[in-house]
């Protein structure tokens, strides 16, 4: 998954995918974001706050290192 | 494009100061190239730039909200603004330095009137386009 803007990659595509197809807004709706907050987070044009990490990873069921990764910088 | 009501608040806002407080700035500044340098004539023009900041700001944000979704602001919203606020305020803190060094030097109190409104306009504005390029390239 192509993203740039941060050092935090992630699967909330992939997991939105495989939950159902949700889409962008019902994911936001849970965690208490707008869509676009959510599309940046995807992107990785924003890497969220701890708390909202945890509530992305728990609307998936998933631990939070399988929904986030740390990618170090090489060199 | 994709916007949340929070960015089209910012984009509402820096043009309503661009046609506003920017009219405002073109219309005195003529009117002190021409020689006029008492405060009360500047009244009426600074009186009619408010309502156009006020007028555009209302208007703006009505529209916006019947056209989309009026999400409150969320974390990310706080901190794109909060960044852009830090990264923008010197401007008018280097603004209100100047004028203070304008007064211990006796500078006219209109030029002084408009050194603070210029370093207000500078700030807003830069602190609305820094909200705009972190909406648009992350943060």
């Amino acid at each position: 998954m192509a993203q740039s803007g941060t050092s935090i990659r992630n699967q909330i595509r992939t997991l939105r995918f495989r939950h159902g197809e949700m889409t962008q807004q019902q994911l936001a709706d849970q965690i208490g974001v707008t869509r676009q907050t959510v599309n940046a987070i995807e992107g990785g044009k924003y890497s969220p706050s701890l708390e909202v990490a945890f509530r992305i990873a728990h609307v998936f069921g998933q631990p939070l290192e399988d929904v986030f990764q740390f990618v170090a910088a090489s060199g | 494009m994709d916007t949340s009501f929070e960015e089209k608040s910012v984009w509402i806002q820096l043009a309503s100061l661009v046609v506003g407080l920017g009219g405002y700035l073109v219309v005195a500044g003529l009117m002190l190239s021409n020689g006029v340098s008492a405060l009360p004539a500047f009244v009426p023009v600074f009186a009619v730039a408010i309502v156009l900041v006020v007028g555009i700001n209302v208007a703006g944000h009505v529209v916006a909200a019947i056209a989309s979704r009026s999400d409150e602001a969320d974390e990310r919203d706080r901190l794109i603004g909060c960044r852009a606020e830090s990264r923008s305020s010197w401007i008018l803190g280097v603004g209100v330095v100047g004028a203070i060094m304008a007064l211990t030097l006796s500078v006219g109190g209109i030029w002084v009137a408009h050194l603070l409104l210029i370093s207000l306009f500078g700030s807003e504005m830069a602190k609305d386009v820094l909200q705009i390029v972190y909406y648009r390239r992350g943060i």
